[in-house]
């Protein structure tokens, strides 16, 4: 048998040197931005003239700061009606695609394009008209007589034409939830069926408790994305009406670029880093148990 | 302890380095071969006269090519705050005139044209224009032309109507409610990135008291009442139909612009207060001829002041250029050369510089709604606009103050949350 010889060599350099450029990209643009932001937030600065140190003066103003508080809120709002609804989404979605009929293919890529698409400036255009006044949705509503449904001027209603784009990109998460119920064992559902146990029983006792670490890690990314949010509302909804889709990154975004205020922007994205950490590690902890039992 | 001190004196160090700004190229009084960058906002029109002289410029300079970078009003100050703070901003700029308050507080943001004077010429402008430029006694810009917002209008629809352009207030609100019951409005007024909701109802009480908004040297001239009248007045032309109300008109429009928008290009929105030198992009989405200058409005009296004036735009170059010189020499083109002036016509207002006014008055170019409204002005008891007012916080805070009135919240509250939150983001500027 013919024997390879390593090209590169092997010394006790040769693993650092082949993982060399992703160390130093991370250096570079992770850990060092990482480490200046943070430093940046303990500083007035106006991305023009030096910065001045000033302590925790920005996450002092932040505790007064209505403009925060209230995108922080309209954030937290954002996120819990969105995560559980694109989770039931991508799950029903799923569970209808993993059936064995013929051109599921078909349907299983169409569903997959609007997360490739994503909210680009062309489908920001898009959703802007659907739900304008005389837009597609209010023509529909009209079929069943609602009319003049004021999406983008209720208060209430404007978060939802942000929750429904992203609700309409459930390609991602409906397809690792897809694998993962392609590895869920057929005679599982043979035995229940044996024994008269319905489809609707066997998604709660079979499929539910078999896509329990899935459908965390999907809760988990969900989240972080979520309390994330800024391209959809920067770009269909400007924040507007009354500040009621204006969110934490668009305040970022805003105190960073139109205010001259990185310092401040900084701040603020360091305090969103940490309250998605504790997000994060309160979903861990409650989930914790139920994930390491066995179904 | 001592494992977090070290990568934080570290960074801190890093970062201070990375603050520091480069050095300024001195001129040296010749043109070298380079490649310069050139950014502009604006509508298509202005691309187009813009594109066409800088050819002009390729062909008479093939050793300075000129490379464009140009896009529309939203989103183009985030894009050159970016620019400047990481040091990548344009050789040559067209700036806004609050961005003189913003990126150059010390007079250091961008170079000091009075250094270039061996390629541009400023003997066309007078001292009064110049100075809108100047900061901490350097010129860091030159104004292209002066504007100020004037009333434009659909006229097939005010014909059909058998309604004239108004010419007092009072005759805006009546306007008001005739189209009001023919199911359209006279004038678009918005809280978005033009801010003529606030624009309009603060020019109606300058009228009034004679007083201003916001005084050049940063201070608060409006009293709390003063504050109180202005969203008073709003909610009157809301409440008679002069403007659609801000929940109807985001309901129609969306979040885009109202030159794009079918309520416009349809008639059902009549009218609109734009600067003179942008008032293109309306012009070219309806008929030939449709859109007309109307005049501006005053007292019963007669009293027309308080009506606002600025530089349109203005010229400067990056504080950080390598060819300051050949930077200078574009300006100069762009400014003072005849066949250009002829190219860019009164695509960026009615030219501050004599020359490039005298090349368009000889060939017959000064014309369209632009002149007309520049006449206008031009006969006005005009208020030089404070660089303050047109900083995106204070737009962002008048607003948001607009928009609460129009969802019918409180006017007294909404006025005195405004007054804190103008004189504590004044304080904070100086």
């Amino acid at each position: 048998m013919k024997k390879y010889k390593n090209p590169v060599g092997v010394s006790r350099f040769t693993g650092l040197f082949l993982i060399s450029p992703f160390i130093i990209g991370s250096v570079l643009f992770i850990i060092y931005p990482f480490f200046c932001s943070f430093v940046t937030g303990m500083t007035k600065y106006d991305g023009i003239h030096p910065p001045e140190f000033i302590g925790l003066t920005n996450y002092k103003n932040m505790l007064q700061d209505k403009h925060f508080l209230k995108a922080l809120g309209v954030t937290f709002r954002y996120t819990i009606i969105f995560v559980p609804l694109k989770l039931m989404v991508s799950l029903l979605t799923a569970v209808l695609l993993s059936a064995n009929i013929k051109g599921m293919g078909f349907f299983r890529t169409a569903f997959y394009v609007p997360s490739i698409l994503g909210s680009n400036l062309a489908v920001a255009i898009m959703w802007q008209y659907l739900f304008t006044r005389g837009g597609l949705v209010n023509q529909f509503l009209e079929i069943f007589g609602i009319s003049g449904v004021s999406w983008y001027g209720d208060q209430k209603l404007s978060l939802f034409i942000i929750i429904l784009l992203r609700l309409w990109e459930f390609g991602s998460t409906m397809i690792i939830f897809l694998t993962s119920l392609k590895e869920i064992p057929r005679e599982y559902y043979e035995a229940s069926k044996v024994d008269g146990c319905s489809s609707f029983r066997a998604f709660f006792s079979i499929t539910l408790p078999l896509l329990k670490n899935t459908l965390f890690v999907n809760a988990v990314l969900q989240t972080i994305s979520a309390l994330q949010e800024f391209s959809a509302p920067y770009m269909i909804t400007g924040g507007n009406p009354m500040k009621s889709t204006y969110t934490v990154g668009m305040l970022i975004y805003d105190e960073m670029f139109s205010y001259h205020n990185a310092g401040y922007a900084n701040a603020v994205s360091w305090v969103l880093f940490v309250v998605t950490s504790v997000v994060v590690c309160i979903m861990f902890r409650i989930t914790g148990r139920i994930r390491k039992e066995l179904p | 302890m001592k494992k977090f001190l070290v990568p934080f004196v570290c960074t801190l160090t890093l970062f201070s380095c990375s603050a520091e700004t480069t050095k300024k190229t001195p001129p040296d009084n010749r043109l070298d071969k380079c490649t310069l960058r050139f950014s502009w906002w604006g509508g298509d029109d202005r691309h187009n006269a813009t594109m066409k002289a800088i050819t002009l410029w390729n062909a008479r300079h093939p050793s300075i090519e000129i490379k464009a970078e140009y896009g529309g009003w939203d989103g183009w100050t985030e894009k050159i705050n970016t620019q400047i703070s990481g040091g990548s901003q344009p050789d040559i700029m067209q700036i806004n005139y609050d961005w003189l308050v913003t990126l150059s507080s010390d007079g250091q943001g961008f170079y000091n044209l009075n250094e270039l004077d061996h390629f541009l010429d400023l003997s066309g402008f007078s001292e009064d224009i110049l100075s809108f430029g100047m900061v901490n006694n350097h010129l860091n810009a030159v104004p292209v032309s002066l504007t100020g917002r004037g009333f434009f209008y659909n006229s097939e629809v005010f014909e059909r109507l058998g309604v004239s352009f108004p010419e007092t207030w009072d005759e805006l609100i009546e306007t008001g409610n005739i189209f009001y019951q023919n199911g359209c409005y006279p004038l678009d007024l918005d809280v978005q990135s033009g801010g003529t909701a606030w624009y309009l109802s603060v020019v109606y009480v300058q009228q009034k008291t004679g007083k201003n908004f916001i005084n050049m040297d940063g201070t608060l001239g409006f009293t709390i009442e003063d504050i109180e009248e202005v969203m008073e007045f709003y909610k009157l032309m809301e409440d008679n139909h002069v403007t659609r109300n801000v929940r109807t008109r985001i309901d129609e429009d969306g979040n885009g612009a109202l030159y794009q928008s079918p309520s416009f290009i349809d008639g059902n929105v009549a009218g609109v207060l734009e600067w003179n030198s942008a008032v293109g992009k309306y012009e070219s989405v309806l008929d030939k001829g449709v859109l007309k200058a109307g005049g501006y409005l005053s007292d019963e009296n007669g009293n027309n002041s308080g009506w606002f004036v600025k530089p349109s735009l203005m010229y400067a170059i990056s504080a950080e250029t390598k060819y300051p010189d050949e930077s200078a020499e574009f300006i100069n083109f762009l400014l003072n050369d005849d066949d250009c002036a002829e190219i860019l016509g009164t695509s960026r207002g009615i030219p501050a510089s004599r020359y490039a006014f005298e090349e368009l008055e000889k060939n017959g170019k000064l014309k369209g709604l632009t002149k007309e409204n520049s006449d206008m002005l031009g006969k006005l008891d005009t208020v030089t606009i404070s660089p303050y007012m047109e900083t995106t916080r204070m737009k962002e805070l008048c607003n948001s103050a607009i928009e609460k009135v129009s969802y019918g919240e409180n006017i007294s509250i909404t006025a005195q949350e405004l007054y804190n939150d103008i004189i504590e983001y004044l304080e904070s500027v100086e």
